[in-house]
């Protein structure tokens, strides 16, 4: 992974990454190369901000469209219906703050709000309602996001930046019981957390903590113990943002540098960089791998997004739309991609179809085309 | 009225008659017998009856040649007789209708005796009025076996009178005796309903009489047109009365196949008939050729009543013989439906209902036999229908469609058993494809042009009330009448209602797709398919009929519309060349000489200037034709889902306005009524109203769009023609796209500045619009931060650097577009001045260009900014102006003077003139505006002057007059002096002695060429 492949990557712009039968994105016309840049499929214009957190939710098990969540620089969150490209409500819950995360429980149509008001709020939104329920103070007013362990049952646990620049704070919830605080041993000192991620390997009870931290380190916790299970440097500078593939063991994080680093996770649960990615130019705020574990996405500070291969990290596309910084991405359980900018549009992008294969059990959503997969596994 | 009520009166009074009558049988005497009848009650006669008619049976017994005459009177006087009694003696009935009936026998003769009319009529009612007298029980005793010999000969005597008879009277009373003899009669007086003995004692009787009968009716239905529609009426009533009587399955179900043994002589045993199923079979075949020769003849028979007596026939028969007559069912249910669309509104209705009624009862679907000969006749029509489609003329094509109408009607969900066949379909499709081709030679279509630019001209008082927009008229190569055309439309209705629609709409794709010639035809087909699955416009005869579902027809509908709005048949050539640059083109070949007034006229004519093969009119006159369908389509497709329709603008909207805009006139009407159609569809007031609701998707479209120029070169159109039919409550939405729209024009200044300055100059009039006047707490601003400028402010500054590099761009349309622009930015920015004045500064040098060196157009367009700007920063401008400008102007007006008073009436028209009278029509406001000090003002009025002679041109007086107009507003005394300094109408007397008299130097007298403008000024300064 050089600069060459990128360089590549941009020439090419938009490379099929398998054998496609059935494209959704390009019209049948761009066959021919070279091939022109793909379009978003629609953008989402009217929340008069910038865009800083998005979440898709529902649609999973194909009983409803889904919906699109943004959390906006004002402060508000808008519902939007991906049918009608509308958004259908807004919720108004950070007085004016930054609403910086967003992330959907799995049990009832309930919504955590991140915001730069210190405040995490959850809401109800079933049955059309959108009301605050709860909501959790929060002492680090950094740009962290918080994290959520939730398997379907009745309490869950939270993950919040804490009250130390360098603690992270884990909530039993909806209880609101503290657990514990995970503050790096004394010499330490990777600086503040950045990004959270709470997980769970399927063989073990543990829950586990996956935390990038300002000085370019990934760090990964076991809750119980409160202690560092093992912590590796992955850049120079600070973790915008991070996604890990439990299944894998392997993760992917960007930070304010020019680079990707994918690191991955043995079974000593030692976490090793298996090596890096250079972009042209510095800075990702962004990170997420798509469910189905094909492709990833980047969110660049160069106004770009970027899609690469998530086995091989070959550069598929670079996606240029915006035009301004893009701050975050999120993928629908179908495939569908959005990427929220500073430019206060939203672009929704369909690229490689997912294909409906019994081994990715997550994707119940029967939109997709048939994608020779094979090339994939 | 009876004077003798009782027997024995009657008795006394008829006596004496009676007597007379059979001593002496003359004519008198039946005459005075009738006359005493007269007075006689009837319950008195009923008494006497057999008394009353012995005289007149002995009348007709006695044997010798008799007078016609007095038969005819003893007949009359019977029949009297018989309609005030009643006959209650088997004995009697019979013997009555064989004297009568004898009154009409020649002995040597099968035919009916050759006597006068008025006798067989006579005979005929007598017969009539015995068999109604005839008392309760009587009547069926009378039909027994025995009789049938008697009622053979009285059946033939009747069918023969009917026939062979000149008199329609006496066929349609033969006729109607007939009916009464086979115990059809209509009237009251009947025993009505029969039990199944009953009936089958009485079938078995007339069917010996079956072939005869229907025979010799047949052969009256199918006689002359010319022998009167009732003869027709009642032979077609007796057919079916006596078929369906005879071959009523209900009846025919319950003959054992074993004749019982008659107990009648061996005579009569041999006339009898016993209706096993051969004999119905063997009938039922005869019957099949006569019902096929009836139904052809009568389907065409010009009256209407006739056609409506048919409808019956069918509905009798085949409600009542459909299993003993089946092998009649087809000609049956083709003379059924081929009357759907008959011209008589009454014989449509009656066969509408009898659809239903059918329908209703299950006739047909609930029959197997019928359906299989309904899908049969349907299969073979569907075979021949290209052949008869080429073949047949407009009436011919009409009555094959109705057919096929009729079909699909009563087989309803059971088309796609024909359907399901793939010959069958395609047999049927290509029909349809084949007639419904377009004659596209029409020139007009091609050349038409709209030229308002971004209006569009649907405004709210064409948003008629009805449901959807009346359709274009068009024109086909194989039909001219419009009933035919209407006929494929319920047709494809039809077919989309009861077929299987995937099916239908795949196949129809199929055609779309394959080759140009089908695409129109296919189009319009896919069109009124989805309307009638929508069921709006479909009569639904079969109530378990499953409609398609809304979130199908929705499926379907998408798919219709991808395929339509994709880039190989949205973007069809629909003129040669792209018209802007043509029009760049002719600019750059006249330069600036051929500027006509009127900037708008068509160049269409053009043709020959371009070498490179050229598609032909006629294509792309099939192309409009085209898109306008799939316009339409759309707007029927609206109309079909309703308020569902919603969910699709996010796709559609964006490529019918895009067609709102276009210059062919026919697309961009067609593309105005879709909308209007969608209005309605989707509960929007107006066309606004629709664009603003959905504003972002069209934004979408927009933004997405623009970065394929190439590929979509009508984007900017799309997003003017929204600008300037929307309003400014979707400016935040659009913030973004004008971005988009000013980076692509950077980049692409040269090629597409045409269609963008369109796009700008919408924005700015809509940003003008919504422009507020300046807030009060805009002097106040913090001391170091300034607060972020509003939308609007930002995007009229980045138009107006735009403006600045367009203003001297080679084409002089765009020159003059920009200036407009600009003149908007000026508005729009003037409480802005920050913004406004350093962004005037840039544009200055080049509006100097366009004051002082351009086209006339040009000029006064130029002026017309100066004059706003002036408005808005007086100071800023009055010292530039009179730095940079007025010298030259002036210059240039004193130069051309003693030209332009030298010219002849050719002058006018040359683009010098133009250029003086531009300039003198700008001055006049402009120094107005701007406030000119005494030494500028003087350089104008100078420079005016000179064209206050009468040997300039009379445009240019008349300006300059304005100018003078202007001047004496601004400073009232200077001017007077000046004029007076130029012409002095009167010596001007000093009001006292003591003052010195004034001489101006206006020289007085006639021949003063600025004599008369002068005083025209001067009568407007008093």
């Amino acid at each position: 992974m050089s600069g060459m492949a990128e360089k590549d990557a941009s020439r090419w712009v938009y490379q099929q990454p398998w054998p496609a039968r059935k494209m959704t994105a390009p019209p049948p016309t761009m066959a021919a190369s070279p091939l022109p840049p793909p379009d978003p499929q629609f953008v989402l214009r009217g929340t008069q901000s910038a865009v800083h957190a998005l979440h898709f939710f529902g649609g999973a098990r194909g009983q409803e469209r889904p919906l699109l969540l943004s959390g906006s620089l004002s402060g508000l969150v808008h519902i939007w219906s991906l049918q009608t490209r509308r958004a259908v409500a807004t919720l108004d819950g950070h007085g004016g703050q930054c609403v910086t995360w967003l992330q959907t429980l799995p049990q009832g149509h309930q919504l955590l709000s991140q915001g730069r008001d210190l405040k995490l709020r959850l809401w109800d939104l079933a049955e059309g309602r959108n009301a605050v329920v709860d909501s959790v103070p929060l002492e680090s007013l950094g740009f962290c996001r918080s994290s959520v362990l939730a398997r379907g049952q009745e309490r869950w646990m939270l993950a919040v930046p804490g009250r130390g620049s360098e603690e992270v704070q884990i909530l039993e919830m909806p209880s609101k019981t503290s657990v514990c605080t995970l503050k790096p041993e004394a010499d330490a000192k990777p600086g503040m957390p950045m990004c959270l991620e709470l997980w769970q390997a399927d063989s073990s009870p543990r829950p586990l903590l996956l935390a990038g931290y300002e000085d370019g380190s990934v760090a990964l916790w076991d809750v119980s113990e409160r202690k560092v299970c093992s912590r590796v440097a992955c850049h120079t500078e600070p973790v915008m943002g991070f996604d890990f593939d439990s299944q894998k063991a392997r993760g992917v994080s960007g930070s304010a540098e020019k680079a990707l680093a994918v690191w991955s996770l043995d079974e000593q649960q030692a976490l090793q960089v298996c090596g890096t990615h250079e972009l042209t130019n510095p800075g990702i705020a962004d990170v997420k791998i798509r469910p189905d574990r094909k492709i990833l996405a980047t969110a660049g500070w160069d106004h770009r997004v970027r899609v690469f291969h998530w086995r091989t990290m070959k550069p598929l596309a670079v996606l240029s739309f915006h035009s301004a910084t893009v701050h975050c991405v999120a993928f629908a359980t179908d495939g569908l991609l959005a990427a929220g900018s500073g430019d206060q549009r939203i672009s929704i992008w369909s690229l490689y179809p997912i294909c409906r294969d019994a081994s990715t059990p997550l994707l119940g959503h029967a939109e997709g085309g048939e994608v020779g997969a094979h090339a994939l596994a | 009225m009876a004077v003798f009520d009782t027997p024995e009166e009657a008795f006394g009074a008829l006596r004496p008659v009676c007597v007379q009558l059979t001593k002496t049988q003359t004519v008198e005497n039946v005459e005075h017998l009738q006359a005493q009848l007269q007075a006689v009650s009837d319950s008195a006669l009923q008494e006497l009856q057999q008394y009353v008619l012995f005289p007149l049976r002995f009348t007709l017994k006695t044997p010798g040649p008799k007078r016609e005459r007095l038969i005819q009177s003893v007949v009359e006087c019977l029949t009297f007789v018989l309609s005030s009694t009643c006959v209650k003696e088997q004995e009697l009935l019979q013997e009555l209708f064989s004297e009568l009936s004898a009154c009409l026998y020649s002995p040597n003769s099968q035919k009916p005796a050759a006597v006068s009319e008025e006798l067989k009529l006579a005979v005929i009612r007598g017969l009539s009025t015995l068999m109604h007298s005839a008392y309760g029980d009587i009547i069926l005793a009378f039909y027994e076996p025995p009789i049938l010999p008697r009622l053979g000969f009285a059946v033939s005597l009747l069918l023969d009178l009917a026939e062979q008879e000149k008199s329609k009277q006496i066929k349609i009373a033969a006729l109607q005796c007939l009916q009464v003899l086979l115990f059809q009669c209509d009237c009251q007086d009947h025993p009505r309903s029969l039990d199944e003995l009953e009936q089958k004692q009485l079938g078995d009787l007339f069917a010996s009489f079956l072939p005869g009968i229907s025979t010799a009716l047949t052969r009256v239905i199918t006689g002359d047109f010319k022998q009167g529609h009732r003869i027709v009426v009642s032979s077609l009533k007796l057919f079916y009365k006596t078929v369906s009587f005879i071959m009523a399955d209900e009846q025919l179900e319950r003959i054992s196949e074993v004749q019982p043994k008659p107990a009648v002589e061996h005579r009569v045993a041999e006339l009898m008939v016993h209706r096993e199923a051969r004999w119905v079979k063997n009938t039922s075949n005869k019957l099949t050729i006569l019902i096929k020769k009836i139904s052809e003849c009568v389907s065409v028979h010009p009256h209407w009543k006739v056609r409506l007596a048919l409808i019956e026939l069918v509905e009798a028969l085949l409600l009542k013989c459909s299993q003993s007559l089946v092998g009649s069912a087809g000609p049956l249910l083709k003379a059924l439906v081929g009357l759907v669309n008959d011209e008589s509104p009454e014989v449509q209705a009656q066969c509408n209902k009898v659809l239903r009624r059918f329908a209703d009862q299950k006739v047909v679907v609930g029959n197997r036999a019928l359906a299989d000969i309904l899908s049969e006749n349907l299969h073979s029509l569907a075979t021949s229908l290209p052949r008869l489609m080429n073949s047949q003329d407009d009436q011919g094509k009409f009555s094959t469609l109705s057919l096929l109408l009729g079909y699909l009607k009563l087989l309803g969900p059971r088309v796609n058993f024909v359907l399901h066949s793939v010959a069958h379909l395609q047999r049927l499709s290509k029909a349809l494809i084949q007639v419904l081709e377009l004659d596209v030679t029409d020139i007009k279509v091609v050349e038409e042009r709209r030229w308002n630019s971004g209006h569009l001209s649907a405004s709210p008082e064409t948003m008629a009330p009805q449901p959807w927009s009346p359709m274009q008229r068009r024109y086909f190569r194989f039909f001219a009448d419009e009933r035919l055309f209407l006929l494929l439309q319920q047709l494809c209705q039809l077919l989309g209602f009861y077929g299987d629609l995937y099916l239908l709409v795949d196949h129809f794709m199929e055609l779309y797709r394959e080759s140009v010639v089908y695409r129109k035809q296919a189009a319009m087909i896919l069109n009124e398919l989805v309307v009638g699955a929508a069921g709006l416009e479909v009569e639904n005869l079969h109530e378990n009929h499953i409609k398609t579902s809304p979130e199908e027809l929705r499926e379907i509908v998408t798919s219709i519309l991808e395929e339509y709005t994709s880039q190989e048949n949205w973007y069809l050539i629909t003129r040669i060349e792209s018209e802007e640059v043509g029009e760049e083109l002719t600019m750059k070949q006249s330069g600036l000489q051929a500027i006509t007034s009127g900037a708008h006229t068509c160049q269409v004519t053009s043709f020959p200037a371009f070498s490179q093969p050229s598609p032909t009119i006629c294509s792309m006159n099939s192309n409009i034709w085209q898109i306008c369908i799939q316009l339409e389509g759309i707007g029927r497709f609206a109309y079909a889902l309703g308020k569902d329709f919603r969910l699709l603008l996010m796709s559609a909207l964006y490529p019918v306005l895009e067609k709102a805009g276009d210059q062919t006139l026919l697309i961009s009407q067609a593309a105005t009524s879709a909308m209007m159609d969608i209005c309605h569809a989707c509960g929007y007031d107006s066309l606004q109203h629709l664009i603003n609701q959905n504003s972002d998707y069209l934004v979408n479209g927009i933004s997405l769009n623009l970065r394929h120029l190439s590929l979509h070169p009508h984007t900017p159109k799309v997003l003017e023609v929204m600008l300037w039919n929307s309003d400014a409550s979707l400016l935040p939405l659009v913030a973004d796209v004008v971005q988009d729209v000013l980076a692509t024009l950077d980049q692409f200044y040269d090629k597409r500045a045409t269609s963008f300055v369109g796009v700008l100059h919408a924005l700015l009039a809509a940003l003008e619009e919504q422009s507020e006047p300046p807030k009060a707490d805009e002097h106040d601003p913090g001391p170091d931060v300034a607060p972020p400028l509003p939308v609007q402010i930002q995007i009229a500054t980045h138009v107006m650097e735009r403006c600045v590099h367009l203003l001297s761009d080679a084409n002089l349309k765009i020159r003059l577009k920009v200036l407009d622009v600009l003149d908007l930015c000026v508005v729009v920015l003037q409480s802005h001045k920050n913004q406004l004045l350093p962004l005037a500064h840039r544009a200055w040098p080049s509006l100097v260009h366009r004051l002082t060196n351009d086209n006339p157009l040009v000029v006064l367009r130029a002026f017309k900014v100066l004059r706003t700007l002036g408005g808005k920063c007086g100071d800023f401008l009055r010292s530039r102006f009179c730095k940079d400008i007025l010298p030259k102007l002036a210059g240039s007006l004193v130069t051309q003077a003693p030209v332009s008073a030298r010219a002849g009436p050719v002058y006018s028209h040359t683009l010098a003139c133009k250029l003086q009278l531009a300039v003198l029509q700008g001055l006049g406001p402009l120094c107005e505006r701007l406030d000119l000090g005494e030494g500028d003002l003087n350089k104008v009025a100078d420079a005016c002057l000179i064209y206050l002679s009468a040997k300039q041109p009379v445009k240019l007086q008349e300006a300059a007059r304005r100018v003078f107009l202007h001047l004496m507003k601004v400073d009232p005394d200077s001017t007077w002096f000046l004029l007076n300094e130029l012409y002095c109408p009167e010596q001007l007397t000093p009001p006292h002695p003591s003052l010195h008299p004034v001489h101006l130097r206006g020289i007085t007298g006639q021949g003063n060429p600025y004599a008369t403008n002068v005083l025209r000024l001067l009568q407007e300064l008093q």
